[in-house]
């Protein structure tokens, strides 16, 4: 690997080529590390997860990429320290981070360029002209489910022949979206705690203490708890707007499409909006009954995915929310009803 | 039922599955599958079942003679789990159900109602009883007229499946329900992954549901050459219906927002695909095992081959018994056909009929078996 390809891998170390270099060159395992003078490295990866619990996003200038092999080794290394501290907020955010921050110095990249990541990442994608590229539904799908923007519905989209298409930036969102799931798995992947050295212990702890002194980490603090049926980015909306917070269009309509999935009934649900500053009931039965499908052509509002929630800075998850990927999943009972036939 | 007419029935689908047993060939892999079946009238579905291979398959059915066989849409790490999530769903085929009620409506001539309360009972879609005015049960054959409407929807969902989602036509399965409507199978590999999600995508996309309509009307009213857009999919179809009902861009310009709206709302109407959104969406779901017979009418989940899709008589050749006479105590059938035959109505009497319509008037709980 050369030149260009190996600031290629530095910018975006999650790409099978990065791996392959560290293989190829370090001895990665946990013990040698801390002989190696991988320090550098290391104090890059703490940087890497602080990026992202500070500004939602990992920033990697020219001098990071020109300091290749810390760049690429300082991603692993933080995928360890990230899953050593086994808290689910962190996660999250770092691989969010990881993501934002990717898809941020994707749009500069040119259109071949992009085709490479996404082909690396699983998001093939296929070029039709010079500002279209074409994706096959099912990858589709699987990525743009979770946006909310009707334009990301595949009913809105030109679909043909099992690809649908879209410009160079809808096509690095897509790639936002897989390299956040990949990161996020990657960290679920536990650490054997025998095999640790003491300096990644130290820098977890650095890590921690400054989430601890962030006060969006608190909410998740909170130690091991009964589960509820409430998922917490949920119920943290419901307390602060049960004190008459004023809450944002999205919030309200996460927690009126929660109850509405939930079953609670209209009455009910405008009654809790109506601690809002801006309450006046008309106008809230009217959304409330929009939402429901009661107006508007009947169609029933789903409630934002964790990503969408996530993406929109209200996800704080605890221990329960591993692996969720919707929140009424969060607290979901898995017996056979019944049978369900056609 | 009365129990000679269930002996009846078993009786005629054990000749079937008899003679027929090797049509009935799960999808594959059949050891991850989960399979259903209803064993008695009336008793609730034995579930959870799996099976090692085909040939245990088939034994158990000779064996059982159930009256109505389901199999999974979805594969699983452990099909035989009680617990669903236990099961550990590996992935599932695209299944869609079109039923014939919901696209075209049942006519009068085959149709009966009857009084619970006082007995009476007659031809026709009664809702309260001609003698004391109670709430009537009604009971409503599906006609041919209404399969032909439900046998179109199935040709536009395969159009849209295949020119659209790009699906390869040997990996859709079309399928005569055996009463009310049609299936539609798909196994192409890479649509199997897609998640609840991503199939109520899918459906909504067939609905036409979500559609952005203020795009469409800027669109509209910037007067814009279709052709020379790169609208493809559902939208284009829906533009081009536009256009059409309009007569001209001209014409479609000149008229008021309301009338726009009101064309959109009518082309969508005539394009959408009427699937049923709820099962598509399910990939638990089990499906009623393709060349089994339905207990609610004795005929037979049948298989179609898309090339003989248009001409398709599922009253012909969905039938799955013979002609020998059966004798029927009858109290009211509405007018049917079946077999390339119009039999009825029948008020009040014995009939003799061959054993196909026979099992058909006893599954549809109106005729109670009475000897050859
Ligand atoms: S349910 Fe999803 S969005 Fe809500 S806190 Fe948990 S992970 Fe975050
Ligand atoms: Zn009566």
């Amino acid at each position: 690997m050369m030149g260009e390809n190996v600031l290629r891998a530095a910018r975006y170390p999650f790409l099978p080529e990065a791996r392959e270099f560290i293989s190829r060159n370090i001895d990665l395992s946990l013990e040698s590390l801390e002989k190696t003078g991988s320090e550098a490295a290391l104090k890059r990866a703490v940087e890497r997860v602080k990026n992202s619990l500070i500004f939602k996003e990992v920033k990697v200038t020219a001098l990071d990429e020109l300091n290749y092999v810390r760049e690429m080794l300082s991603f692993p290394i933080a995928i360890i320290l990230v899953s050593m501290i086994m808290n689910e907020y962190v996660r999250r955010m770092y691989a969010l981070g990881e993501s934002r921050g990717a898809y941020r110095r994707m749009l500069n990249e040119s259109v071949e360029t992009l085709l490479y990541i996404g082909e690396k990442m699983g998001v093939g994608g296929v070029l039709e002209d010079e500002n279209t590229i074409r994706v096959k539904i099912p990858t589709y799908l699987r990525l743009a489910y979770s946006f909310h923007a009707p334009h990301w519905k595949l009913v809105n989209r030109a679909v043909n022949n099992g690809y649908v298409t879209m410009g160079k930036t809808e096509y690095a969102r897509l790639i936002q979206v897989e390299v956040n799931n990949y990161v996020y798995e990657k960290t679920l992947e536990p650490v054997p705690p025998g095999a640790v050295p003491d300096i990644f212990r130290k820098a977890a702890d650095e890590i921690v203490e400054l989430w601890n002194r962030l006060e969006t980490g608190k909410a998740s603090r909170i130690p091991l708890k009964e589960r509820e049926d409430t998922p917490p980015c949920i119920g943290r909306i419901i307390r602060r707007m049960e004190n008459g917070e004023n809450a944002s269009h999205f919030e309200r309509l996460v927690v009126a499409t929660f109850m509405i999935a939930r079953n609670r009934n209209i009455e009910e649900i405008i009654e809790f909006f109506s601690k809002q500053p801006d309450y006046k009931y008309s106008v809230t039965k009217y959304q409330v009954e929009h939402l429901a499908g009661i107006r508007g052509g009947g169609k029933k509002y789903s409630v934002p995915s964790c990503r969408t929630i996530l993406t929109n800075g209200l996800c704080y998850p605890d221990e329960y929310c591993k692996g969720v990927k919707h929140p009424l999943r969060y607290g979901e009972k898995n017996v056979a009803g019944e049978p369900r036939i056609s | 039922m009365l129990q000679a007419s269930l002996e009846f029935l078993k009786r005629e689908f054990f000749k079937y599955y008899y003679e027929n047993i090797s049509r009935l060939v799960p999808p594959e892999p059949i050891r991850s599958r989960e399979f259903g079946f209803f064993l008695e009238k009336g008793r609730g579905m034995f579930r959870h079942k799996c099976f090692n291979s085909l040939k245990d398959f088939h034994e158990f059915i000779l064996n059982a003679i159930p009256l109505d066989i389901y199999v999974s849409a979805a594969n699983y790490e452990d099909p035989g789990n009680r617990d669903m999530s236990e099961k550990k769903l590996v992935n599932a085929e695209l299944f869609f159900d079109i039923d014939a009620e919901s696209v075209a409506a049942v006519s009068e001539e085959e149709s009966a109602w009857i009084c619970q309360k006082c007995g009476q009972y007659g031809i026709g879609l009664i809702d309260r009883c001609s003698s004391c005015n109670s709430p009537t049960e009604l009971v409503r054959l599906v006609s041919e007229k209404q399969l032909k409407e439900a046998l179109r929807e199935t040709e536009k969902l395969i159009h849209v499946l295949t020119e659209d989602f790009g699906i390869a036509p040997e990996n859709i399965h079309v399928f005569y329900s055996g009463n009310r409507g049609y299936h539609v199978h798909v196994n192409q590999e890479d649509f199997l992954n897609i998640t609840g999600e991503g199939r109520r995508e899918i459906v909504d996309y067939l609905l036409i549901q979500g559609l952005d309509e203020k795009e469409l009307l800027n669109f509209l009213k910037k007067g814009a050459n279709i052709e020379g857009v790169s609208f493809k999919g559902v939208k284009r179809r829906v533009y081009m219906r536009i256009l059409e009902k309009a007569g001209s861009m001209e014409k479609l310009k000149a008229s008021g927002r309301e009338t726009v709206l009101k064309t959109l709302v009518n082309a969508v109407e005539e394009l959408k695909v009427r699937i049923d959104p709820v099962v598509t969406i399910d990939m638990h779901r089990l499906m009623r095992m393709p060349e089994s017979i339905n207990s609610s009418s004795g005929m037979v989940k049948r298989r179609i081959r898309l090339e003989d899709l248009p001409s398709f008589k599922p009253l012909e050749e969905a039938i799955a018994f013979g002609d020998e006479e059966a004798c029927l105590k009858v109290k009211i059938v509405p007018r049917f056909s079946l077999g390339g035959k119009t039999f009825g109505p029948f008020k009040d009497e014995e009939v003799e009929l061959p054993a196909y319509a026979a099992v058909y008037i006893v599954c549809k709980g109106l005729g109670e078996y009475a000897g050859r």
